[in-house]
Order: structure tokens, then sequence, then C-alpha cells
């Protein structure tokens, strides 16, 4: 029993303060040999994330699947993916990864199953079978019309015709993937049973996928309804009750007004992923203005105290487009998407480094930014040492690409033929593993692997980041993305600027007149502040962070 | 009558923290403590004098915060007892039970009992080993030891010494661990555990102290290499032979995962590699180079981490298993049935599970080859004595004899020259790590790590 209780202090707000890091099991490392990566494989890893800081792994779905939607399509709860391993691998991993201090969480599709899940087998087998019930049927497509399609690429209608059945099945993504009927009390028991097998295997929490569509109701749109809350209050009080210190993380790519419902009253889930901040990250860094990123952090609500923002730079998905605009998505198209292949659904399938053109001072400051925002931040693997994609791999695979840990066959990801690998690994000059790799990265003292280390060891060392209030300074040059940051008696000044070119800008600091700012990196000390707009200097798309000190604080210690 | 459990809830947190600012085993400094606050109280004995274990808390102004133990003695004023006292509540006294002989006896005889015992929000568990019983003698005289940077010793006649844990990390203490291990396969060369109490509750499950056999006659081997450099040598030999015992019984067990030697991942040495780097330029970041005593490393940053680099480049680092994690003369003493290591908790400053981590056995090697470094420079210093000429390259060479002789071959790197590159790395790592702490804490030192990273670049 790896109870994670044993091998960490009590903090239900650990979440606060963490540096997450997101994994696809088949990319990350092959310990047997077969072309896909496994628990084994990451085991052994751990000492390598144990170096970069992580504080917790997310891992994306592992268990018994078609994989006809990268293991979102779930075929048994119980069991994982034969590549993978077997469950006992899981619980050794988990063990492992907490005896390093690191939390793990994981995904969990509650919304739908595989339609190959034996229980969707049963329902579908007869009218009368008790099981029936536990998807949503109909005798017609003219049900929930106001629901909209998500998948626009591929499919038609939210209903499919089951000629086993004899009926219409409800589905609000892939045909494959029927919904299950949260109104059925078996349905919602069954799913705490998941929940309650994982969490007893150690499991320090779940990413809940596609949350918002768990029920039905005629005449709305079948999003964010008061069932679902009501249910998810249900998952969080068992997990208060039985689980302290576990996590519900909801993936529910909305409008942060929306969003917010699904932290209650810090009574349903404790984090959620901020969708709509991280396309607006990249147009503030094209238009070289940081307005995209006030306005949609002043239209962010405040959220509970014991509730907290995940942020990103890039994940699993397509660099989703649906909460921005259309004149924006236009724009986002057309500066980071110059080729169709580069577009799915409504986003952008491509990496970090890509997006960036490679920049490194870009690089460096989206991390800058990402890590100063109120939230904490998740990583993608591969992003830390600049990985490519592939946009003529199908779907969401180019960003699914094995890691890329040395410069040896397969990019030492893996001792199977190269023509055995669930995925080639990126050979290209720019991106290809002979080139970017975690090997040469770990040699070079001044490789952006070795740069981001000592940036998130830096973040941890101040949980202002993690707790602090967030207060937009808005200077008056509009290409610099200016914050305060306070926790109790920390005091933390951002400055980032976002322009191609080296910008003044005077901040007005008087609240905190008296005080010496501190660059955090290299602490060396800058003029105190004064009476007067305090001048800073910065060069193209440079940043830096100051601790504001008291001068008294300075002198006894 | 007052309960004990509400008395030490009333204590005046202002008191609390003076008195626990000044104790040397509290890690931070004073102008960071923003509130200080005891978090679980556990009665171990409601008579008077009482008995209550704390759990304390401090917090600090960035949000962080530190967890401590804190034996705390109870006695009615007028008793006046003046040891140790932290404040005065309704009448009692409180003070650091550690320094009252019968509250010492108190713990040993929880510990004799194995017995358990309920608090508010966790459970301690005190448990004696079987052969322990007869060796708890209620009449033995008790006495405190040196004081260390995170526990605090007590002595029962010349027989037991009970270690008290202060900082608190949640898991298992490496030093009860090892010390299990050890003592259940009868690794001669320690002092036998005898037993040990820990906590296990909803705050989080942590060591609080071991029990063991005091080595009565035992001499401790920095001062007796202080005091004879000469008459050392000889016995050098016979530390490396126990050293590399100590590693090949605690690379024994294949079926123990917590012991269990590991093949190294393949980005093992890089990982090592890229930290060790780190450490170098951020002490050279530092450096004042002004200074006399740091004069031969100026300008020689490059130097040192190309040297790194270099030392780097073997095939294989070796197997990868428990280790003693802060090995230096210090930790040894002689007896009459010859070598014995102590103090198993792994580098206090470090958090727990760095501590806890498999690494290659020559860490420990390298650390006991810089302590000669340091008794060498050390008997100048403090005796009068400068160093016989050679004298430190004839320790290393005795001790690496033994060493070699006794560890199990098949937990180092193959090859001569890996092993050596490899102690290298690990005596720079250990040389630049001391470096950083003497430019903090001891100015007169510095000479000592700068001459190891000088001789590590001389070996080139």
């Amino acid at each position: 029993m790896s109870d994670p209780g044993h091998w960490f202090e009590a903090e239900p707000l650990w979440f606060k303060t963490s540096v997450f890091y997101e994994i696809h099991i088949r990319g990350f490392f092959d310990a047997n040999g077969d072309g896909s990566g496994d628990f084994r494989g990451l085991t052994e890893k751990l000492d390598y994330l144990q170096w970069l800081g992580v504080d917790c792994i997310w891992l994306l779905p592992f268990y018994r699947s078609p994989l006809r939607d990268g293991g979102y399509d779930i075929a048994d709860y119980f069991q994982i993916h034969p590549d993978y391993g077997v469950v006992e691998d899981v619980r050794d991993f988990i063990e492992q990864a907490h005896q390093r201090g690191i939390r793990v969480i994981a995904d969990l599709v509650m919304n739908h199953t595989s339609s190959e899940h034996p229980w969707f087998q049963e329902s579908r087998s007869a009218p009368d079978h008790p099981k029936r019930d536990w998807y949503v049927w109909s005798d017609t497509v003219h049900r929930y019309e106001d629901a909209r399609i998500i998948f626009v690429d591929t499919e038609t209608s939210n209903w499919t015709w089951d000629d086993q059945a004899g009926a219409y099945y409800w589905h609000r993504f892939f045909g494959h993937q029927p919904d299950l009927n949260f109104d059925n009390p078996e349905v919602q028991a069954a799913m705490l049973d998941v929940l309650r097998f994982w969490l007893d295997l150690g499991l320090d929490g779940v990413r809940l996928d596609a949350v918002p569509y768990l029920f039905e109701r005629e005449g709305t749109i079948c999003e964010n309804l008061p069932e679902t809350h009501a249910y998810l209050k249900r998952v969080r009080a068992e997990i208060d009750a039985n689980y302290p210190d576990r996590l519900l993380l909801a993936e529910a790519n909305q409008w942060p007004a929306d969003v917010v419902d699904y932290y209650g009253d810090g009574d349903e889930c404790q984090m959620c992923f901020h969708f709509p901040v991280m396309p607006r990250m990249f147009m503030s860094l094209r238009r070289e203005e940081a307005k995209p990123m006030y306005e949609i952090l002043a239209q962010t609500p405040e959220i509970p105290s014991n509730c907290q923002w995940g942020l990103f730079l890039r994940n699993h998905d397509e660099l989703t487009l649906e909460m921005v605009t259309d004149e924006e998505r236009d724009y986002m198209y057309s500066e980071y998407a110059k080729d169709p292949r580069m577009k799915l659904n409504v986003g952008i399938r491509r990496r970090l480094a890509p997006l960036l053109d490679n920049g490194r001072d870009e690089v460096e400051l989206m991390h800058a930014i990402l890590f100063s925002l109120p939230g904490s931040p998740v990583l993608y693997y591969g992003d830390e040492i600049a990985m490519g994609d592939n946009v003529y791999l199908g779907d969401r695979d180019g960003v699914r690409t094995p890691m890329q840990w040395t410069g040896d066959r397969n990019g030492g990801f893996s001792r199977a033929d190269f023509a055995q690998l669930y995925a080639p690994p990126l050979m290209d000059p720019v991106y290809g593993y002979q080139a970017v790799n975690v090997e040469a990265q770990l040699r070079t003292p001044t490789s952006l692997l070795r740069w981001l280390r000592r940036f998130i060891s830096l973040r941890k060392e101040h949980p202002v980041f993690g707790f602090g209030t967030f207060e937009p300074l808005e200077p008056s040059n509009p290409r610099i993305f200016a914050h305060v940051r306070r926790y109790e008696d920390d005091v933390m000044l951002c400055v980032h600027n976002l322009a191609r070119s080296a910008q003044a800008v005077e901040l007005d600091l008087t609240a905190f007149e008296g005080r010496h700012p501190e660059e955090i990196f290299g602490r060396s000390r800058f003029p105190a502040i004064g009476e007067w707009p305090y001048l800073l200097t910065l060069a193209p798309r440079g940043f830096y962070w100051f601790q504001l000190v008291e001068d008294e604080a300075d002198d006894d210690g | 009558m007052a309960d004990a459990q509400a008395l030490v809830a009333g204590l005046p947190e202002e008191r609390l923290q003076e008195w626990v600012l000044e104790q040397r085993w509290f890690a931070s400094k004073a102008r960071e403590v923003a509130h200080f606050g005891v978090l679980e109280a556990v009665t171990l004995r409601e008579e008077a004098p009482k008995l209550v274990l704390a759990l304390i808390e401090a917090r600090f102004h960035t949000g962080t915060h530190e967890l401590y133990q804190l034996p705390l003695g109870l006695r009615a004023d007028d008793e006046a007892w003046d040891q140790r006292v932290i404040a005065e509540v309704e009448g009692w006294t409180v003070y650091d039970a550690l320094a009252d002989p019968a509250q010492n006896h108190e713990l040993l005889a929880r510990i004799g009992a194995s017995e358990e015992v309920q608090g508010e929000h966790g459970v301690l568990h005190f448990r004696a080993s079987e052969q322990a019983a007869a060796r708890f003698d209620r009449t033995a005289a008790v006495r405190p030891i040196g004081v260390e940077q995170s526990n605090s010793s007590v002595v029962f006649g010349d027989q037991l010494i009970l270690k008290v844990f202060r900082r608190l990390e949640p898991g298992v203490n490496p030093e009860l661990e090892l010390l299990r291990f050890l003592s259940a396969r009868e690794f001669p060369h320690i002092a036998p555990l005898v037993g040990w109490y820990a906590y296990t509750g909803r705050l989080m499950d942590t060591t609080l102290g071991t029990l063991q056999v005091f080595l009565s006659g035992a001499r401790d081997g920095w001062a007796l290499c202080l005091d004879d450099l000469e008459g050392f040598l000889p016995e050098a030999r016979a530390l490396g032979v126990v050293t590399g015992e100590l590693h090949t019984a605690l690379g024994s067990d294949v079926g123990d995962p917590d012991f269990a030697p590991e093949e190294p991942s393949m980005e093992n040495l890089s990982l090592l590699t890229a930290t060790v780097d780190e450490e170098i330029e951020r002490m050279f970041v530092d450096l004042d180079t002004e200074s006399p005593a740091l004069a031969p490393l100026a300008g020689h940053a490059q130097d040192v981490r190309e040297r790194l680099q270099a030392l780097s480049h073997i095939g294989t680092g070796g197997r990868l298993i428990r280790t003693h994690g802060d090995y230096h003369l210090g930790q040894t003493m002689l007896t009459d049935r010859g070598w014995v290591v102590l103090d198993f908790e792994g580098e206090p400053a470090r958090p727990l599970p760095e501590r806890r981590r498999k690494r290659s056995p020559l860490r420990d090697v390298a650390g006991m080859l810089r302590s000669f470094a340091y008794a060498a420079s050390a008997a100048e210093q403090q005796r009068g004595e400068p160093a016989p000429e050679g004298w430190e390259d004839h320790a290393r060479s005795a001790f690496l004899e033994g060493y070699f002789e006794a560890v199990d071959a098949s937990l180092l790197p193959p090859g001569q020259d890996a092993v050596s590159k490899l102690l290298s790395v690990f005596e720079l790592e250990k040389a630049v790590y001391e470096l950083r702490y003497e430019l903090n804490h001891r100015p007169d030192w510095i000479g000592i790590p700068v001459a190891g990273i000088v001789r590590l670049l001389e070996d080139a």
C-alpha cells in the first residue's frame, strides 16, 4: 500500500505551490524494449524528474483501451493498457515517486467510456438489460438539440444509431465514446468505486477529463449543469472524508466566469485549468503588447482560498482557440499556424519551441510569465528541452512523439527496432534527437534544461507565487507586463518585456517606498524605491523578478 | 489539577519562540520566523512531574514552515526547577524534558515497554528490540552529551544512548532504517539498535528518536586522529576495511526494495555532473577572489568545470546502494573490537528524500578522504602540530587499500581508472560544498577546501 501520508507532511494545499509535469506514458521511456513507453520506464526516469524539481506528475490515461482517442476511450477502469505494464507496476511507480517527494495524479474520464467497454456491450445488448440505463439511449435524434458538437472535424451529430440496440446513443465526443448516464445512481456509485480503487493504490488525485458534460437536460446546452456540480460536490465529500490531501483537477475548457463554478465554495474541484489565458500569452508575445493578458486576468474572478488555477503553455492537446474571439482566432492562425496541417479542430497542434520559432529568449520569457502568474504551472514533457513536433502525424500525435533522452538510436527512448516504435522520434536537423536531447543539455551549462531547473528551484523558494495576490501595474509602456505578488511579508515584483526591442519603463512603486528591489536570480541589489516613478530598462524579450526587501529585515541577520 | 496538554497549549508563543530560537538545532534564522505554534501535544505522564511530547511548528514570513520535536517537562512552581526552562504557565514550570533525568527515564521506560500512546491527531509508537529488555536500568545515571545540528542525545549509565531528532521531516529517518537493516544482519561495526520511537498521524509519519548501545571507552575517530596523526596511520587501513564491509553489507540484500543495489539509469552520471557543475558555478559567483586564501582559485572557474567534465567521461558509475551519507572521521569510533560507524542520518541540511537516495558508495569514500585533509590542517590549527610530510597521502592510500580489499567490487565502476575518476568527482563535490560552508561559517578554514580543489586540478 503506497499511502502518500507516509512520505508527505499533511498539507491539503500542497498543489498551490507545486510544479506539475505532464507525461504521455507511451512516449516517455520504454523499459522492456517493445517500442512503447511503460510504467517501469517511467519509474527509471524518476531521478531525472526529481532533479528537475517536479512536484507532481500528471499522467495521461493509461487504462485498458482500444486507443482510438489516445486512451480517453476507456474499456476497463480497473486494468491498465498491456503496453504500459500491469497494475502492480503503477503501484510501484507511485511508491517510488512518493519516496522522492513527488506526487502523482492521473487522468480519469468520467463522462464516457469506449464503445468496447463491457458496460456498453451489456447496455446495447437488450432493452431490458440491467445496464441499459447506464448510457443515454433515444429513439430520436431530436433531443438535447442545443448541445454543440465538439469534434467538428469528425462528428456530425451527438447521436449515433446502434443497430444492435435499435436506438440512438448520446456522445459528446467521438462516436466510439458513448456518454455514461449520470442520472443513474448506479453509474454515480460505479464512478466513485473507480476513484476509490486508484486512490487506494496511492494516487494523489485525478484530473477529471471532460467534466462539464456529465448530465443532459432538455432546453440547455448540456454543459455546466447544476446536477454536474452536485455530483462533483459528492465526489469531493468522499475525498475529504476518506482521502485527505488528494486533488481534483477539472478540465473545463470554458470562460473563467463559468470555470469558477467548478471550485464551488471550495467544496468541488481544488484546481481548474485556466484555458483562456494561454492563447493570450502567445498573442501578447506576437503583438508585443501586454493588453490581452491584462484583460483576461481582469476578467478572471477571485477563487476560494483553498483552490488554485492550473496554468500551462502547451499540453498534449492542440493549443485550443475556443476561448478567443473570431478575430483573435484568425490572428492566432495567421501567426502560429501558417501551414494548414498545423490546425486541428479549433486549435493549433504544435509544441512550444516551434510555436516560438525556437527562440531561446522567447521560450524563457514565456516560462517567466507562466511562473509569475497566480496558479500552478504545468509543464509538458519534452518542452523543457525545446522538443519539436511532427505535423505529418495524424490528430494530436505530432506533439506526442518519443521523449529525446540521448543522441543514440531512437533518441535513447527505446531499444526496439525503429519500425517497432509507436511513433517515429523527431530526426530533423533542428529538433531531431541528435540536436535536442536530455543528455546533451545536461552537459551544457547554458542549456534550456539547466536554466529551467534553476528557475523551478527559485520559484519554489517563494511560496508567494502559489499563495500571493496578483496586482497588475499596467505601466504606460504597453509592451511591458508588470505586476506585484504579495504573500505574508514576501513581495515580488515581476517585470516582463514583450517587445523584440529594448524598452524602458517607469513603474509606480510608491506603495513600496524605502524597499530595495533585489533581483532574485543573481541577488543583485537595485537602488531603493523612492517617491518618484521607478525606472527600469529591459533587454529585448527580457524580464526581471525582484524581491522587494525591507531594509531593517536586512540588517539583523 | 491542570491538565498537562492544556498547559502546553497555553504556552505563551513569545516564550516558546524565544527559547527555540536559541537552540543550536533550530535550522533557520530568527528574522525569518513569523509564528510558532504547538501542533500536537501527547501526554506521556499526567502525574507530576508531567511529561508531554510536543510537535511544534515554526512558520516563516515567506509562508514556508518547519516542524520540531520538543519533549516538555512540567513541574510545580514551588519545586523551583531551573534547568532549560521555557516558561511558567499557571503555576507550572515548563522546561526541556531532556534536561531532567527523571523524564529521560520516563521516555526510556516507554521504549522498553513498547508502548503506544494516542494523541489528538496521531499515535506515538515506542518500540524495543527483543534482546533489549535486559539493558534497561531504571537507576542508571543520565547525562546529556554533545548538542548536534539536528538532534539531542542523552546517555544512560554508559550503557545506552538515546538520540532525539529535533527537526522533523515526513518519512522514516535513514538512521533508523540503516540501523535496523544492519542490526538485523548482525553487522558488527555499529552500535546496535535497541529501540526507537516514532509518530504516525495526520500531520505526518516521522521517526522521533533512536536508542542504541553506548560505546563506553571508545575514542572518537576525529579526536584520535588529531591527537596522534602518526598513530592513526596503522588504523587507517582497518577503517578502510570496515567501510568496505559496511558497503558490502548495505548492498547485500536484493530482496529489500529499500536497499537492493540498483543499476544507475543512463543519465545518472550526467545528473550528478550537472548538479556538481551548478554548485561550482554558484560557488565562484559568491567568491571574493581578493581574499588571499582564495587566490589559488582566482580565475580558475572554467578550469574546475572542465576538470569536472573530463572526470565524468566514464562509461558507467557502478551500482547505487544506500550509503552512510555523511561520512567523515567524526562519525567513527575506535573501540576495543575495532572501528565502529555512527550516525546514519545523512547530511542534516539536505531534505529527507535526498538523504534516502541510493548513490555510489564512492561518495562515502570521498567524504572520508576529505576528512583526512581536514585532520591534517586541524592538527596544525588546533594542536599546533603540523602534519608530517606526505601524511595525507599515506592516510589516503592506506584507507583505500583496505577499502578496495573489503568492498564488493561489483558495486564500483569497472576498472581502476573509472573508480578514481568517479571518486574525484565526489571529492570535488565535497570540497565545493565545504568551501561554501567555510566561507559562511569558518573563514579560517577556507584553505582546506581550496587546497582540495587545487589538488584535483593538479591531478589532471
